[in-house]
C-alpha cells in the first residue's frame, strides 16, 4: 500500500479485505465510497458495528446469537423444551425459523468438524450439548447438520457423544427437493430418497 | 470406441490444435519435443481426469500463456461409443489470490454440462503405454497404485467416488491424529473418519483385487507368447489391510496372500468393514504417535513374480531382481492385459496410446504388439521416423508430422 495513502484509509481497507468474499480491490472501493459519501452513512455503519459487538451475545443455553439471555426462543415457554434441534450455525435456525412449524428448541454448534482446516471437537458447543442432554428433561435431539460429509462425520461424532444417554435420536430426512426434477437429481440423492421411501 | 475430434488450446506446447482423427491408426512422427507425447498425454487427461506425466495440473498449461497473463488450457474431444456422440472437455485456469497465492480451477464438461472427476468414468477409455511405463514395475509403490487407480476410475465410477471419499476422510483423520498428538484433543474424534475410511477402502479393496486377478491371468497369458513359453507371469496383490489373513498372523494361519480373501462366502462386506474399522481402532495409540494414518489402501502394494518353467519353482520379484529387458516385457504384458480387462468390463475396445515403444523391443514383440494395434478400432502411435514400421503398417495408417506444437499431414 502506497505511503500517500493516509493511515486511517489503509487500516479499514486492511480490516474490510478480512471479510468473506471480499478482497483487496473491493475492500478499497467501499472505503473510497465511505470517504466520499454521504458521511452520516460511515458514522451509522460505525453505530451497528459497535451495537453488533457490545449488544450481541451467545444465548448461555442454545449458544444461538442473541441480545437477551436466554434467547427468546430458549425464553419461549410455550415451546418443546424436550426436543432439541442441533444445527451448524444460526443462519440454520433462521432457516427453520422461517418454515414456521418447528416448535422445539435449539442448539447451535457454530461450525462443523473439519480437522484438515483445523476445526476440531473442541471447537464445536458439543459439550455444552451433551451436558444440556444430560441434566434437562431432554426427549429427542434431531441432528440437522447439513448432507455434506462434514455434516455428516459431525453428526456421527454427536451420535457417538450422545448414544449412552436414554433418548431418541434422528437425523433429518433427506430426498428430493421440492420443485425438483428426478430427471437431474445425482445418484447419491436418489439412492437415499429410495432407501427411505414412504409407504402412501 | 473413438475419438473422432480433439481440440487443445494452450496445452502444453501447443498453442492451438484441431485435429480430426480417423478410424484407422494414426502414426505421429517428428523429433523430440515437438508435441507427439503431450498429444497423448492430452487424450489421457480426459479418459482418467488427471496426467499420468505431471505432477500437478498447473504444468499442463503452456508457458507463453502464463507468460502472456492468460494462464488458461483446454482439452476438448468429440467421441464415438456404442454408436453414439459425447463430447469431454476439461479446462484449466489458473487464478491469482489477493493474497498473492494462485488456485487452480479444473472444469469438467461432458456434453456440455458441468460434471464432477468421477463423471469421467465409462466414457473414454484408453490403454496408454511409453517408455516411462516400466517404472510401473521398477519405480516406487505410488505409482503402481496410482495405475490400478487410473484403469479402474476409468471404468467404473463407484471406485472413483470411494477414492475421492478415502482421499478426504484419510487428511481428516491424520489432521485428528496430530490434533491428539500434539494439543491433546480427545481422540474419540477419529471414529467418524474411521467408519469413512473403512466403509470405501473396502470398496476400493474389492475392486484392486478383482482388477489385479483379471489382469494377472490376461497378462500371463500373453506374457507366454511374448517369451515364448520362456518365462510364466504373476501379478500378487498385497493389500494393506487383508481381512481374512491380518497381516501379523499371515504366516501363522497358512494363508496364502493370491487367496481369494474378498469372495470367501463366509465374510461379507459389513463384516469387512466392522474388521477394518476394529483395525484402526487397535492402530490409534501408534498412529498418534506418528501423526499418520498407516493402514489402509494408500499403503497397498503389487509384486510383479516371474518365474520359468524350466527352472523349476524358483519365482523371482521382478522389481527387484527382474532384468532391465524383464521388466520391459513385463509391462508389456501387463499393458496388453489392460487392454483385455478393459474390453472385458465395458464391451468395447479402448483406443490404445503407444508412445515410442515399438523402438525398443525385439522383432517377435513388436509383431505381437502390431496385431494388438489392428485389433483395436482406434490406436494413436508416435514414433521419431516412420520408417521404423513396416511398409505394410505404414500404408494402412494416416501419418501426421508433429513440429513445434503443429501437426500436419506428412
Amino acid at each position: 500500500m502506497s505511503s500517500s495513502i493516509p493511515p486511517s484509509v489503509t487500516t479499514l481497507i486492511e480490516e474490510l479485505s478480512e471479510l468473506p468474499g471480499i478482497g483487496r480491490k473491493t475492500a478499497a472501493r467501499l472505503t473510497y465510497f465511505l470517504l466520499r459519501g454521504r458521511s452520516d452513512l460511515a458514522l451509522r455503519l460505525a453505530q451497528a458495528l459497535q451495537d453488533l459487538s457490545e449488544r450481541t451475545r451467545f444465548c448461555s443455553i442454545c449458544y444461538n446469537i442473541t441480545e437477551a439471555d436466554p434467547c427468546p426462543v430458549c425464553a419461549d415457554q410455550a415451546r418443546d423444551h424436550a426436543t432439541i434441534c442441533v444445527v451448524e450455525g444460526p443462519l440454520d435456525v433462521l432457516a427453520i425459523e422461517q418454515a414456521d412449524v418447528y416448535r422445539g428448541v435449539y442448539h447451535v454448534l457454530h461450525g462443523v468438524l473439519a480437522p484438515s482446516q483445523g476445526i476440531f471437537a473442541e471447537d464445536l458447543r458439543i459439550s455444552e450439548l451433551t451436558a444440556r442432554a444430560r441434566e434437562g428433561e431432554v426427549e429427542e435431539i434431531i441432528l440437522a447438520t447439513n448432507p455434506t460429509s462434514e455434516g455428516d462425520w459431525t453428526a456421527s461424532y454427536l451420535l457417538s457423544r450422545l448414544e449412552s444417554l436414554n433418548m431418541r435420536i434422528t437425523r433429518l430426512g433427506r430426498g428430493l427437493p421440492m420443485g425438483g426434477d428426478l430427471e437431474y437429481a445425482d445418484a447419491v440423492t436418489l439412492t437415499r430418497a429410495l432407501e427411505r421411501r414412504e409407504q402412501v | 470406441m473413438l475419438i473422432r475430434y480433439l481440440s487443445l488450446t494452450n496445452f502444453r506446447n501447443y498453442a492451438r490444435l484441431e485435429l480430426t482423427l480417423p478410424d484407422r491408426p494414426v502414426l505421429l512422427y517428428g523429433g523430440n519435443a515437438q508435441g507427439k507425447t503431450s498429444l497423448l498425454e492430452a487424450i489421457f487427461l480426459l479418459a482418467a481426469g488427471s496426467s499420468p506425466l505431471a505432477s500437478s495440473d498447473r504444468e499442463l498449461i503452456r508457458w507463453q500463456a502464463e507468460a502472456d497473463g492468460l494462464p488458461y488450457a483446454r482439452v476438448w474431444a468429440e467421441l464415438e461409443r456404442d454408436g453414439r456422440r459425447m463430447e469431454l472437455d476439461i479446462a484449466l485456469e489458473k487464478h491469482t489470490l489477493s493474497n498473492g497465492h494462485t488456485r487452480l480451477q479444473k472444469t469438467i464438461r461432458v456434453n456440455r454440462a458441468q460434471r464432477r472427476q468421477s463423471d469421467l468414468s465409462g466414457k473414454l477409455n484408453v490403454v496408454l503405454f511409453t517408455p516411462q511405463s516400466v517404472d510401473l514395475v521398477s519405480g516406487a509403490p505410488a505409482g503402481r497404485r496410482r495405475y490400478m487407480d487410473d484403469a479402474l476410475c476409468q471404468v467404473h465410477a463407484a471406485y472413483s467416488e470411494a477414492l475421492e471419499r478415502y482421499a478426504k476422510a484419510l487428511r481428516q483423520r491424520n489432521a485428528v491424529l496430530r490434533h491428539v498428538r500434539d494439543e491433546g484433543g480427545n481422540p474419540a474424534q477419529l471414529a467418524p473418519f474411521e467408519g469413512t475410511l473403512a466403509h470405501n477402502g473396502v470398496i476400493i479393496a474389492r475392486q484392486r483385487h478383482s482388477f489385479l486377478d483379471a489382469l494377472s491371468r490376461h497378462a500371463r497369458a500373453v506374457h507366454e507368447k511374448l517369451t515364448g513359453n520362456d518365462e510364466w507371469l504373476r501379478l500378487d496383490y498385497l493389500p494393506s489391510f487383508d481381512a481374512a489373513a491380518p497381516p501379523a498372523s499371515r504366516n501363522e494361519m497358512g494363508i496364502r496372500l493370491d487367496e481369494e480373501w474378498t469372495s470367501r462366502s463366509d465374510v461379507g462386506l459389513e463384516d469387512l468393514v466392522e474388521a477394518y474399522r476394529q483395525a484402526l481402532v487397535a492402530r490409534r495409540p501408534r498412529e498418534i504417535a506418528r501423526g499418520m494414518t498407516t493402514l489402509g489402501p494408500h499403503r497397498d502394494e503389487i509384486h510383479f513374480i516371474a518365474s520359468s518353467p524350466t527352472l523349476g519353482t524358483h519365482e523371482v520379484d521382478l522389481g527387484t531382481y527382474g532384468s532391465r529387458g524383464q521388466q520391459r516385457t513385463a509391462v508389456l504384458s501387463v499393458k496388453l492385459a489392460e487392454l483385455q480387462w478393459m474390453r472385458e468390463e465395458t464391451n468395447e475396445t479402448p483406443v490404445l496410446l503407444l508412445d515410442e515403444v515399438l523402438a525398443e523391443l525385439d522383432r517377435r514383440r513388436r509383431a505381437y504388439l502390431q496385431e494388438q494395434v489392428n485389433s483395436v478400432e482406434q490406436a494413436i502411435l508416435t514414433a521419431t521416423d516412420p520408417e521404423m514400421f513396416n511398409a505394410g503398417f505404414v500404408e494402412r495408417a494416416t501419418t501426421l508430422e508433429v513440429k513445434g506444437g503443429i501437426v500436419q499431414s506428412g
